[in-house]
């Protein structure tokens, strides 16, 4: 355990109260079956590991340290942890970091080289500020390594390959996906059903079904998307929008955001959410959009498929059984995109070389089709992820069943968005990434709420991003 | 006697200077041992290029950040923001728990309940405060002050959504939960005041309001001191309320020059700048500092 | 005898702002008892069935913020007690006896308060791991230090201003000697004081967020961040985050009522009496 301070009889008695409450919890622990008697009963089954043909222990009593965020589909994994440890004889530390604080704890850590996190959860848009940095490895070295990986085994083609170029710079790879998503849209068939509308095929028809169901008198609004300001909130919905309009960030070498295009994009969004959404969108992040949803509030709204667990979830939801998904509808250029999000994980470069290849393992253990399989469908507990890197688990008959209470056309929504409405410039993948995201965000925010026109909005953050690139 | 009485004195001067020291010297140290390393490397950063995005740039800077800051209209809108939001909060606090406390010296019953109720706010944890306003207190619909104000026929608003709204109500959240402290502080010291100098009032026949302010005030002069500058600094430090309220946003409407140096340090990478921006705050908290202890020490 | 209507009225007003302040906790507080599916509800309900798994998810579940309490109490309290012992007697010095540089000292000592949490954030994160103390409970008291330290001494040295010079004349005319006068005479006159810069001492370091997050890890986790636990990137579980925040409020709020009579005392400042600044 940890060391702690002495500090007198009062804090003995008080440490001993907790030990003495810790030990009993602990055989409470013991006596409980559930996920814990699951995930011991398939240590025993690694065999669909063991088939791998590499040495899963070559680097046995090493001990790393992994960082991620609370999140079910990374909770799941935690759980597998002690298979993990059997199959290598590595010891894996997992912390969890608040998402708005990880960033900048992975950031710290690679920046000053203190090799405190061997791998984190980590956001495709800074790869290119870490390779820029030279702060992670290629892994190419290790994918294409023998006695590290068993390339037919393994199978990294088998990855959703929108996420691996998400995760890879100039064609090399950086980072292995591990869960992801697609932004589709959401809708309660029956009150679609009740006014002959279908699922939105282009921008108008999104904008004629949300006008036709809004109804504020009864709260119900037609449509909702992110309003929060930050680079994973609303402008997490906006590139979508920008690039459904035809707009494109580079204008030769130069990243232009204030685009006729991209005024467009802005005033279509704007004038969107102002109105049919509840005017509490400005600040909504998408659990405000999904709980919403699920009390029967929206009819309508645009986010991460994932946010499925959370509208299916009979405890709080009011509109189970009473969802289906389609793929975004097209913009005015003819375009569906959808976002290529994921979180996946790298290789610290500071790390020694014996820890980088602890690192791999994990990393290839926690990214292959069995791993994937036992979070999800596989998992004894009551979240099964939904956020698969793989095509063929995708694909599977499995994943298909286990999804059936998530609503109508759920997979073939995704699925169709990973395959055909993924773009990889999507956002500007350049190393200032985070200054400009957070740029534009605090822009589309201030004309969200009215604070500018939209065209000054985008006028002003391509100023001050002219400047971030140029200084 | 057998010293000579200026030998007798020095050696007593001496004693209270050893005593001195042996009482101030371990805190001094400990302080300068862990406060003066950070504050030296925080100007460095501050004189540099330092930005992690792009770290072919860095490189000594100079005054460059700080000439930077002069032209940079966002620094100008944080530092505006920061006076408001600090001279607000301060000022309602004082003037509100002043009022409780004169209201409630003369309801002797139920003055433990207030005071029990008047602890809530300040022992909440200041990044939970400013999620729960958010959330279940100011969002549109679903929040407390809504239902509140759609019931008087006030109307929904967005309060934190709304440029104007979020600024009001950022200092709503920082007052409501430190005006207790203000409240508490006051009303022991008005407790301790003797009455006999009101029955003298009385008899001279002066009216309430010039009893309060010729009497009470003077009496209680140093406590609002203390409490004002005590809640000064606290208010140019608020972070953590702000941050889970609001983020600094809409748009830049709440973010006070705390904000905006962490998110310039933090989320833009560029931390020659923001310790720029950290070296600026810390001086205006020094300066603020320093007028208010002038006012302090000066006789009553 | 002042007419009955009067302080009906006046107990109304002051119960209507009290109400202010205690609603949004008592709210929380409501909230905790609820199911997920009651918070959202709409109009917000104040009647319903009260359920205590939140409770039991928040202290006994996989995500328990039972480790963080304890982290969050090995750290205060450390920090706190180390904070009074250096506080006091330095506060003395400061109130009451002359030394040399005590003018800048002061100063210094003052500003050291005033510094960004947000400027020095980096440069602890580095100078932590150089020493390999990143995620230790040595290193996350230290930090706490820096920003208790500065506090309670200021705090304390009015407390000490305000103790009548004469009563410590007389402790040292009667040959009690310095540190004699300091123990017996000054220190149970600030009694008071010592209570209530304990308890908010004890309250700053209970609430640190950026530190607690930044500076910590796997070890050292206060209760701050572990709220986080249920805030995760889908969904937000109120009711429990209520739960959490009520469990994380419970050892100050105990702290304070045990300590209440002298926090009432220690209260009153600058009071009429003599004293003052040498």
């Amino acid at each position: 355990m940890n060391e702690s301070p002495v500090n007198g009889p009062q804090f003995d008695d008080e440490r001993r109260g907790f030990l003495g409450k810790a030990a009993a919890l602990g055989v409470a622990g013991l006596g409980s079956a559930g996920w814990m008697g699951a995930a011991h009963a398939q240590v025993s089954d690694l065999a669909p590991y063991t088939r791998a043909r590499i040495n899963w222990k070559q680097v046995e009593g090493e001990s790393i340290t992994v960082s991620v965020i609370p999140a079910s589909y990374f909770d799941n994994l935690l759980e597998l942890l002690p298979q993990f440890e059997v199959l290598t004889g590595v010891k894996v530390r997992a912390e969890k970091v608040p998402p708005g604080q990880i960033r900048q704890k992975s950031m710290l850590d690679l920046s000053s080289k203190t090799a405190t996190y061997a791998t984190s959860a980590t956001d495709p848009m800074y790869y290119p500020l870490y390779v820029a940095n030279k702060w992670v490895e290629p892994l190419d070295k290790y994918l294409n390594d023998a006695t590290l990986t068993d390339a037919a085994w393994y199978n990294y083609n088998d990855i959703l390959k929108a996420w691996r170029d998400a995760d890879s710079v100039d064609g090399k790879p950086y980072g292995i996906p591990f869960d992801g998503e697609v932004t589709v849209q959401v809708y309660r068939k029956d009150l679609y059903a009740a006014k002959g509308l279908k699922p939105a095929d282009t921008y108008d028809q999104l904008l004629a079904n949300a006008r036709d169901l809004n109804d504020p008198a009864n709260r119900v609004f037609g449509l909702a998307m992110r309003g929060f300001a930050g680079a994973g909130q609303n402008m997490y919905l906006y590139p979508s929008l920008f690039r459904g309009f035809g707009g494109n960030w580079f204008q030769g070498k130069d990243l232009v955001v204030n685009s006729p295009e991209a005024v467009r994009a802005l005033d279509w969004y704007v004038s969107a959410l102002t109105q049919f959404a509840p005017p509490a969108v400005r600040n909504w992040n998408w659990p405000d959009i999904a709980d919403a949803f699920s009390q029967g509030t929206l009819a309508c709204y645009l986010d991460a498929h994932s946010s499925a667990a959370v509208i299916n979830n009979p405890e709080k939801s009011k509109v189970v059984g009473k969802i289906a998904y389609a793929r975004w509808p097209r913009g005015p250029a003819g375009k569906r995109v959808t976002s290529i999000w994921n979180w996946g994980f790298p290789i610290n470069a500071a790390l020694s070389e014996r820890a980088k290849k602890a690192t791999w393992l994990f990393i290839m253990w926690a990214t292959a089709a069995e791993t994937q399989a036992r979070t999800s469908w596989k998992f004894a507990g009551a979240a099964k992820r939904s956020g698969l890197n793989r095509m063929s688990l995708w694909k599977s008959p499995e994943f298909s069943s286990a999804m059936q209470g998530a609503g109508d056309n759920f997979i073939n929504a995704a699925l169709e968005s990973l395959e055909q409405d993924t773009d990889v410039e999507w956002r500007p993948r350049v190393p200032q990434w985070p200054a400009i995201g957070d740029t534009m965000a605090t822009a589309i925010q201030a004309a969200l709420v009215g604070q500018k026109k939209s065209k000054d909005a985008l006028d002003e953050a391509q100023a001050r991003i002219a400047q971030i690139m140029r200084s | 006697m057998a010293h000579s009485p200026v030998a007798v004195i020095d050696t007593q001067a001496q004693q209270e200077r050893r005593f001195a020291l042996a009482l101030f010297a371990p805190a001094f140290v400990l302080l300068l041992l862990i406060t003066t390393a950070p504050l030296v490397f925080l100007a460095w950063n501050s004189l540099q290029k330092l930005d992690m995005s792009m770290p072919w740039l860095s490189g000594f800077a100079g005054l460059g950040n700080y000439t930077k800051m002069g032209s940079d209209p966002r620094f100008w809108n944080s530092f505006t923001l920061t006076v408001i939001y600090t001279s607000s909060t301060v000022v309602l606090q004082v003037i509100i728990g002043l009022s409780l406390a004169l209201l409630v010296l003369q309801i002797p019953r139920g003055q433990a309940l207030l005071r029990v109720a008047a602890i809530l706010p300040i022992v909440l944890a200041p990044v939970v405060v400013g999620l729960f306003w958010r959330t279940l207190v100011l969002a549109p619909d679903f929040g407390l002050v809504d239902l509140v104000t759609r019931a008087l026929g006030l109307g929904s608003h967005n309060w934190l959504g709304d440029p104007q709204l979020a600024l009001i109500s950022v200092i709503a959240i920082h007052t409501w939960q430190w005006t207790p402290f203000a409240f508490l502080v006051l009303l022991a010291t008005l407790a301790t005041l003797p009455p006999d100098v009101y029955e003298a009032a009385r008899l001279d026949r002066a009216s309430a309001w010039q009893r309060f302010w010729h009497i009470t005030l003077p009496l209680i002069r140093a406590a609002v001191v203390m409490v004002v500058i005590l809640r000064t600094m606290t208010a140019l430090s608020a972070f953590a309320a702000i941050f889970a309220a609001t983020g600094g946003g809409p748009g830049t409407s709440t973010e006070i020059l705390n904000l905006y140096a962490y998110r310039t340090s933090f989320t833009e990478l560029n931390i020659g700048y923001g310790s720029a921006l950290a070296m600026v705050l810390l001086t205006l908290t020094a300066f603020v500092s320093w007028l208010l202890f002038r006012r302090r020490s000066s006789p009553a | 005898m002042k007419p009955m209507p009067r302080q009906v009225i006046l107990g109304v007003v002051a119960g209507l702002i009290v109400s202010v302040w205690a609603f949004p906790v008592l709210w929380a507080l409501l909230t905790s008892f609820k199911t997920e599916r009651d918070v959202l509800a709409y109009p917000p309900v104040f009647v319903f069935t009260p359920t205590l798994a939140n409770y039991r998810e928040v202290l006994f579940g996989p995500a328990s913020i039972l480790p963080n309490l304890r982290s969050s109490l090995v750290v205060t309290c450390s920090a706190t007690a180390l904070t009074m012992a250096f506080a006091i007697p330095a506060a003395y010095a400061l109130a009451r006896l002359r030394y040399p540089f005590k003018r800048f000292s002061g100063f210094y000592v003052l500003v050291t308060q005033m510094l960004p949490p947000v400027g020095l954030v980096i440069p602890y994160y580095l100078a932590l791991q150089r020493l390999g103390a990143l995620d230790t409970y040595s290193g996350m008291i230290t930090i706490y230090l820096t920003f208790s330290l500065p506090f309670a001494i200021w705090l304390m040295v009015s407390y000490f201003e305000d103790v009548p010079y004469e009563m410590e004349e007389a402790a040292l005319l009667d040959h009690a000697g310095r540190w004699g006068a300091l123990w017996h005479v000054v220190l149970p006159q600030v009694r008071g004081g010592i209570a209530v810069t304990t308890v908010f001492v004890f309250l700053n370091a209970w609430n640190e967020f950026m530190f607690a997050v930044v500076l910590g890890g796997n070890t050292v986790r206060p209760v701050t961040v572990g709220m986080f636990n249920f805030i995760s990137v889908e969904q937000t579980q109120w009711a429990k985050v209520a739960a959490g925040a009520m469990v994380a409020m419970a050892p100050v709020i105990l702290l304070g009522l045990l300590a209440q009579k002298h926090i009432v005392k220690g209260l009153t400042v600058g009071a009429v009496k003599g004293g003052g600044r040498r």
